[in-house]
């Protein structure tokens, strides 16, 4: 009969997508509204509702005849009420507006934000809508041309209102109300049904509703935007969800906030037609080896047999570690070997057959051995079975088991443990199991392996998993009598003894009844036995920690029917040699910190508490009191500091102190009168720069707009620059004028009488060094000051034009330093360092053309990144920009060696803003440099010492998350933690934040470690360390989730850990 | 993370720093341009999920520091990408002659499989600005000589022509992708073996 045929169909369809539905709910965790899978169930359930509606029971509703249903039902049945309210707000929200999808699914609205919540969980499900719409649509012409092609559901041709269609459906199963729905229609069929309806029929109507109850019971609340779908959680996610779950440790790869629906199916993954092309690659690609997950095990043609009967698969057998967990993929030759050879709808087929099987989920493993083959069973919690694996000949089953012993460390064993031990070559296998008493199985695996396995036992032992479901244990029992025929098939149990890292059998042990009635206690006298020598793979635990495991995997060897005393001195033995091992471990362990971390700590340590307690930090009160104490101790304050941070009222006078290290600070007169004279050469030379830049522009652009792609050498021969040019610029500006810079050289020179007197030092050795352009330039300087007399004169003396073109300074470097001594001589003592340290800070003064170039760089890039610095804070105005550019070019004038590089404005920054004065800032930030210069490319690799430091300690103090930063893709090379040491932290925390954190670093460097900064880095991995594990992040995970909580961290917090983690160091190191 | 994204295009921004990377990459991914962007320092990236052709991808824009010092990083954060982005600013002619200091230094240090054909795409940026100084058909030139990548000139300020960039970029990202086979790493060559069919067809019955 036609009609039956085609309800037959329509069921089937519905059955299918509900079983799709729910094995996606079960190997994702969750299902997305986006889901392609929600769309095609919501198209089945149409179908079938739509069937033999009766139009005139509807009359007035010219809409969706099924939404016009709904409504009509509506009147009567509150669930139904509860769909068409939301529908309305739905088309309120955007009535029926396609381009409106378009924009919001363009442009990923990420945040949604209505104030009404409903709607915006209404406008997310139509923008999902039309994310659905868009994926299904078959078209290749892209998203312009999908709208004309329309979506292809299953069943039904399809236009893009069509997806509208099933908007009631889709809020009714979001909802929970679908399945009560149908079935209110199921039983009021006959009103707005045609005799022959599917809905009407007394089967399939009844079918159909409780067919929906399963998708109904899943959890669909936890709204994802699209973006979700697609990427990682946002940091604040993450933290959030942390702070909501923190207590007990998730499990990995199923983040806490994603409930789990409370349904358990297990069998193969489904994978949904529609976007098979895509997932399959996808899949055969997670098959590789890759970053996320390593390969333990792969071998070909493994023979599955499904279950339904039909003819055994050959197919590529895989284990991966993913994070903690383990995935065993089998997948279908025919899918391996590309698609050329099958159909479409044949390659289905053999994705329904693909496994997927997290071995975490997996309780028992069934070893069976054949005549031609040897299989394997694995059995999940639930007690399911899957079908069973089949292994060529020739040892493979072996290499298979003892891979995923491997696998499992170090959280899971085998039990009973597959183990080798050295020297003998022999397996021994367990099998554990219910009052069973032993039965021997040798000659297991012998003639395939050929190798020796000499028992196979059965150990009485009554403990049961708590995992293992009723249904496990009734397994258990019909594998004891299969296994009592043939002795050939033996079963493992999948036990995880414990998530920490103690000695986890230990209680077993003592649970065990021979333990508990023997009344002998261990000797020390008898000797350790070798340890277990499996060989490791790629599992996350060093010499230390696995020599102890391994350990404790050998404790449930015995002999059968051995006599108690045996039993017990092998458990003696055991004990100690467990005991000797710990104690071996601990002292690999600590030569290795000796070794390589003494240096990173001071060896005393400071106490916050005596002689007072330090916590408040250095207040004003304390400040005052040490200060009428008559001597102030360093010591002291570096104390106060390191320990709570000083009041910002003092760190104005007391940064200076703290950063030069004396008491007294640097003498502010000396460093104004230095950086003043720097200041006033370097401008000099900005006012060549700027000229020659304008004349280097107009010529570019004269030659770009007429000859294009020619790209000839702009800049001029490099010859020395000639003084009358250059004499000619400075003039050029000096008169068209830059006003804020020459208000702030006002400003800067302002301390008259002294300022007065060295200028004419100055200028009477500076006549004395040939440098007509330098004098010049300086007395214009003082022209500006008010000096006006000076002018003419400097102008004639700089007659001989044609003499500084025969010096070229690079070459000629000394001799211009030779008369310099004379000059330290008059000049401050302040000045002597810099006259060494710069290569360019000549007094000589004239400059060649590469230093005028180079400072020429230097002075865009600092203009560039001025700008662009903390310019959301406060402080930085106009005028204090100006500030800070100043402080940076003198830095860089007196360091041309290094050069401005990125990051330095990020280091002056904080110091200008509470010091508020360029001289004292300038010579802070020097101060500062002399530490952090190091840290940036070129200037001493201390970025890779800080990157080699935190390698060992992270894996001294926090060898878990170290693991984990090294089996994910090994980003041990830290990377991530960059920016933290270039810029001492400046941009990790909030602006207040930085002054505490940065005076706790120069504080710390005199008490506590001289690399602080490498333990604040500790301190924030250890903040988030169960985030960052309970997320296996990887390298850009662990990026973004940096960058996305910078300047939000609890410093107080942070930096506690950081003093705790020195302290923990400097203890390590004292107890030798 | 569970919710890891499957095809993912890794595309990378180089150029000169002030050109305007993170400008462009948070017009495009946020569509907001804010004048409050510091200097980068090391590296960060968004993900922004795309349809190309018919397929959803996600593509992860890596943003980095634009002083040519901080190249040495490089090598961690290039590794692996499917598309590089040469950003220069049209107002500023040094940052237009440096592209190929940067194109070369990525293949340097990315050193992807086919280097002759790795796709790159060039963006003259900040078009809005009147002191125009590399004209575009210099910038085409340049683009066509590099085996002819394609060349965008936007305004990440003003969001002209973004868009269309990164279209393009993530379609050329994810031509890349498919063009590498697969199968060739696969570590086993896998044969059907027909005589396995005749293997016992039970379930296991334990």
């Amino acid at each position: 009969m036609h009609n039956k045929a085609l309800k037959e169909k329509l069921i089937k369809n519905v059955k299918k997508e509900v079983k799709q539905i729910m094995e996606e709910a079960v190997t994702k965790k969750f299902v997305h509204e986006e889901s392609a899978s929600i769309t095609s169930l919501c198209a089945a359930v149409e179908a079938c509702v739509s069937h033999g509606l009766k139009r005139r029971a509807l009359g007035l509703f010219k809409s969706s005849s099924t939404t016009a249903l709904l409504h009509k039902i509506a009147k009567a049945f509150q669930p139904a009420a509860n769909v068409v309210q939301l529908i309305a707000e739905v088309e309120n929200c955007d009535p029926n507006n396609e381009k409106l999808y378009v924009c919001l699914f363009l442009s990923h609205t990420n945040n949604i934000t209505c104030s009404n919540t409903r709607l915006a969980i209404s406008s997310r499900l139509s923008l999902s809508l039309h994310t659905n719409y868009y994926r299904r649509s078959s078209s290749s012409g892209g998203s312009e041309s999908a709208s004309k092609l329309g979506v292809k559901p299953p069943l039904q041709k399809r236009n893009s209102v069509a997806t509208m269609k099933y908007l009631w459906i889709r809020l009714a199963l979001i909802e929970k109300h679908l399945a009560k729905i149908v079935d209110y229609i199921v039983a009021n069929s006959s009103k707005y049904y045609e005799k022959d309806a599917l809905v009407a029929d007394p089967d399939y109507g009844t079918i159909l509703s409780s067919l929906l109850v399963g998708p109904c019971a899943l959890d669909y609340s936890k709204l994802r935007t699209a973006e979700h779908f697609w990427t990682d959680p946002p940091a604040d996610e993450l933290v959030q969800r942390h702070r909501i779950s923190s207590g007990q440790f998730p499990l990995p790869a199923s983040p806490p906030a994603h409930k789990r629906p409370g349904l358990h199916y297990k069998g193969s993954t489904g994978f949904s037609n529609s976007d098979d092309n895509m997932r399959s690659k996808d899949y055969v690609e997670s098959l590789h080896q890759n970053s996320k997950s390593t390969l333990l095990y792969g071998k070909n043609n493994v023979v599955v047999y499904m279950k339904d009967g039909s003819e055994p698969l050959a197919g590529y057998l895989s284990l991966h570690q993913c994070g903690e967990a383990l995935l065993l993929k089998w997948t279908p030759n025919q899918l391996m070997n590309g698609c050329t050879d099958t159909g479409v709808h044949e390659k289905s087929v053999y994705w329904e057959h693909a496994l997927n099987v997290a071995v975490h989920e997996t309780v028992y493993v069934h070893c069976h051995q054949g005549p031609d083959s040897d299989w394997i069973a694995l059995v999940g919690q639930d007690g399911v079975q899957r079908p069973p694996i089949h292994f060529p000949r020739g040892g493979h089953l072996l290499a298979f088991l003892s891979c995923l012993e491997n696998g499992l460390l170090p959280h899971g064993i085998l039990d009973p443990p597959l183990w080798s031990q050295r020297g003998k070559g022999k397996f021994t296998y367990h099998g554990v199991n219910q009052k069973k008493t032993n039965v021997s199985a040798t000659n297991l695996l012998v003639d395939i392996t050929s190798k020796v396995f000499p028992k196979l036992k059965r150990k009485g032992s009554s403990r049961f998993h708590s995992s293992t479901s009723p249904l496990a244990r009734e397994e258990s029992t019909t594998e004891d009598l299969i296994s009592e025929k043939g002795a050939s098939d033996f079963v493992f149990r999948i036990v995880y003894p414990n998530f920490t890292r103690t000695y986890p059998q230990v209680e077993d042990m003592l649970e065990y009844p021979v333990w508990q009635s023997s009344p002998s206690t261990p000797k020390s006298s008898i000797p350790p036995t070798t340890p277990r020598s499996t060989p490791l793979h790629s599992v996350s635990t060093t010499s230390s920690t696995s020599s102890s495991r391994s350990l404790d995997q050998q404790c449930s060897v015995q002999e059968p029917g051995e006599p108690i005393q045996v039993v017990c001195q092998t458990m003696k033995k055991q004990i100690i040699s467990r005991a000797f091992y710990g104690w071996l471990a601990h002292c690999r362990h600590l030569r290795t910190v000796r070794t390589h971390l003494v240096g990173l700590v001071r060896s005393d340590i400071v106490k916050s508490e005596c002689p007072t307690d330090a916590t408040p930090g250095l207040t004003e009160e304390k400040w005052k009191e040490l200060q009428a104490s008559g001597s102030v101790d360093m010591k002291e304050i570096y104390r106060l500091v390191y320990f709570g941070g000083m009041a910002h009222s003092l760190r104005k006078q007391l940064w200076p102190i703290m950063l030069s290290g004396k008491l007294e600070g640097e003498d502010p007169e000396a460093l104004r009168r230095e950086y003043e004279d720097k200041m006033s050469e370097w401008l000099a030379v900005e006012a060549i720069v700027r000229q020659r830049d304008k004349e280097t522009m107009a010529q570019n652009l004269a030659k770009l707009s007429s000859e294009g792609g020619n790209s000839s050498d702009p800049q001029p021969s490099p010859k020395v620059l000639q003084t009358h040019e250059s004499n000619e610029a400075w003039r050029n500006t000096s008169i068209k004028g830059e006003p804020k810079v020459f208000v702030d050289a006002e400003e800067t020179l302002s301390s008259e009488p002294t300022d007065g007197n060295r200028s004419q030092k100055l200028r009477s050795v500076e006549s004395t060094t040939a440098s007509p352009l330098k004098t010049s330039i300086l007395s214009e300087k003082r022209a500006e000051n008010g000096d006006v007399a000076n002018i003419k004169a400097s102008n004639s003396s700089n007659s001989p034009r044609e003499k500084p073109r025969e010096v070229s300074f690079q070459s000629d470097a000394p001799v211009f330093f030779d008369p310099s001594p004379n000059k330290h001589d008059e000049d401050d003592d302040s000045d002597v360092s810099s006259g060494e340290e710069s290569p360019v800070a000549t007094r000589g003064g004239v400059y060649s053309n590469e230093i005028l170039e180079s400072f020429g760089l230097n002075l865009h890039r600092i203009d560039k990144d001025v700008k662009r610095c903390d310019r959301n804070h406060w402080y930085f105005t106009e005028s204090n920009l100006d500030k800070l550019r100043n402080v940076m070019c003198t830095y860089v004038w007196e360091h041309m060696e290094m050069g401005y590089v990125q990051g330095m404005c990020d280091l002056a920054a904080p110091l200008l803003v509470i010091l508020d004065d360029e001289a004292i800032a300038y010579g802070c930030f020097r101060n500062l440099m002399e530490r952090m210069s190091a840290n940036f490319p070129s200037g001493g690799g201390a970025m890779d010492a800080h990157f080699a430091n935190m390698r060992s300690l992270l894996q001294v103090l926090d060898h878990d998350l170290f693991a984990l930063i090294r089996q994910n893709g090994d980003y041990t090379h830290f990377y991530f933690c960059y920016r933290w040491f270039l810029l001492d932290f400046k941009r990790e925390f909030s602006y207040d934040d930085v002054f505490l954190v940065w005076e706790t670093i120069w504080a710390a460097r005199h008490i506590a470690s001289a690399d602080y900064g490498l333990f604040l880095a500790l301190a924030l991995l250890a903040y988030y360390r169960d985030i960052i594990l309970a997320n296996s992040m990887d390298f850009t995970d662990i990026i973004k989730f940096f960058n996305e909580m910078a300047e939000r961290h609890d410093a107080k917090a942070i930096l506690q850990i950081a003093r705790s983690l020195v302290l923990q160091l400097q203890t390590l190191i004292e107890n030798k | 993370m569970a919710t890891r994204k499957k095809v993912l295009l890794k595309v990378i921004i180089l150029g000169d720093s002030g050109v305007g990377k993170t400008s462009l990459m948070n017009q495009y991914v946020n569509k907001k341009f804010s004048n409050q962007y510091k200097a980068t320092i090391g590296a960060d990236f968004l993900t922004k999920e795309v349809m190309v052709d018919d397929r959803i991808v996600t593509m992860q824009i890596w943003d980095t520091a634009g002083q040519e010092r901080f190249q040495s990083l490089g090598v961690a954060f290039y590794r692996g990408a499917d598309c590089c982005v040469l950003v220069f600013d049209v107002s500023a002619p040094n940052t237009f002659k440096s592209l190929d200091s940067w194109r070369d230094e990525f293949l340097i240090q990315a050193s992807p499989r086919d280097p002759e054909n790795f796709p790159f795409v060039l963006v003259g940026n900040k078009v809005d600005l009147d002191n125009r100084a590399v004209p575009q058909k210099r910038g085409q030139q340049w683009a066509q000589s590099k085996n002819n990548m394609p060349y965008f000139e936007t305004s990440a300020k003003e969001g002209i022509n973004v868009e269309q960039a990164f279209q393009t970029i993530a379609k050329n990202a994810l031509a890349q992708e498919t063009e590498v086979d697969i199968y060739n790493e696969f570590p086993d060559h896998i044969t059907i073996n027909n005589d396995s069919r005749n293997v016992r067809s039970d379930n296991c019955s334990c």
